[in-house]
């Protein structure tokens, strides 16, 4: 067990229809945008160069789609803990996130299911999370599935 | 390349052009390096995701059987090398190889479906096919077409890891206003 770190984990039986998740705050910095590039291998200049950005029309440098996937998952998986399994996400980038901005990251259950998958039973949750700015305007609308631990994890549909 | 600003060397060609190209497949492109914990961790760091499957090498064996990559970093594994030595120059992406009018591009959408976790150790592969090309459509940022790929990435042994569909914007900036 590291220090630090939360261990705690939601099972599928826990999730209710219609819960909202924890909303999740980051403020990107210039620093975290150039990270974004290093870090994600992703050079292009609209991540890293404010001119090239202000060519394309954008006000100054922006995330990359990584970061704005990474910043989803971390959004659903925060509150799902640990040993949730992304099996499936849909971003939309509506709005570039700049740096300077604040993101906010919030969720909703939509569903709860079980699905039949080569003779097992896989516990899934759908999660809609929407990424803001600190204008209250839609950056990054999603969809995600994540598979969840059960405590029955035998039982049939 | 010295004179290309993005680094993509973005072909120029007419709609045409790039609708003949619909459903064409790139060959097979390898990624240059084993998934890692330096690259993860650099990315956790970015992105301040604190799930313990990424810290803690204990927790990550029980549960996912090594230390799983975070399924954002898909595209990472396998983006081309900004220098190598003495090899061809990097590839650039199939999005990155359609002609058309646009100078510049934007990421507009991303749907990826995750069939097993990455873990520390895996090389993956992609093959990618480009499935769609709008015709020109207006946006805020400017005049251009939407470019659709489907792309497959693979472990080492073949194993399908995970399905991607990706929509980015090649455009043409509108003028300053201001």
């Amino acid at each position: 067990v590291t220090e630090g770190l939360d261990y705690s984990q939601r099972f599928w039986e826990d999730v209710r229809d219609g819960e909202q998740l924890p909303a999740v705050v980051d403020d990107i910095t210039y620093r975290r945008v150039i990270m974004n590039t290093a870090a994600t291998w992703d050079y292009f200049p609209g991540h890293h160069d404010p001119e090239y950005a202000r060519s394309q029309g954008q006000p100054t440098i922006y995330l990359n789609t990584i970061h704005l996937m990474g910043f989803v998952d971390r959004v659903v998986t925060g509150w799902a803990g640990g040993r949730a399994f992304v099996v499936r996400r849909r971003v939309s980038v509506r709005r570039s996130v700049y740096a300077g901005d604040r993101m906010v990251g919030e969720g909703v259950v939509t569903a709860r299911r079980r699905e039949q998958d080569r003779g097992l039973v896989r516990h899934l949750v759908d999660v809609d999370v929407v990424v803001r700015n600190q204008h209250g305007e839609v950056c990054c609308p999603a969809s995600v599935t994540v598979e969840l631990p059960a405590r029955s994890p035998g039982r049939a549909p | 390349m010295t004179d290309d600003p993005t680094g993509y060397a973005l072909p120029v060609g007419s709609y045409e052009d790039a609708r003949a190209m619909v459903g064409h497949r790139a060959d097979v492109r390898f990624g240059h390096v084993d998934v890692n914990e330096a690259m993860v961790r650099a990315f956790c760091a970015l992105v301040r995701d604190p799930n313990p499957s990424y810290w803690d090498r204990d927790y990550a064996r029980a549960h996912w059987g090594g230390l799983p990559a975070p399924p954002a970093m898909l595209m990472t594994w396998v983006m081309p090398m900004e220098w190598q030595p003495g090899g061809p120059a990097p590839t650039p992406l199939l999005t990155a190889r359609v002609p058309l009018p646009g100078d510049t591009i934007v990421n507009i959408s991303n749907d990826t479906e995750y069939l097993r976790p990455v873990l520390e150790g895996d090389r993956l592969s992609v093959t990618e096919e480009l499935t769609d090309v709008s015709a020109q459509k207006q946006t805020s940022l400017g005049r251009g077409h939407f470019v659709t790929t489907a792309t497959t990435y693979r472990r080492q042994d073949g194993e399908v890891v995970a399905r991607m569909t990706n929509v980015l914007f090649r455009f043409t900036a509108r003028e300053a206003s201001s």
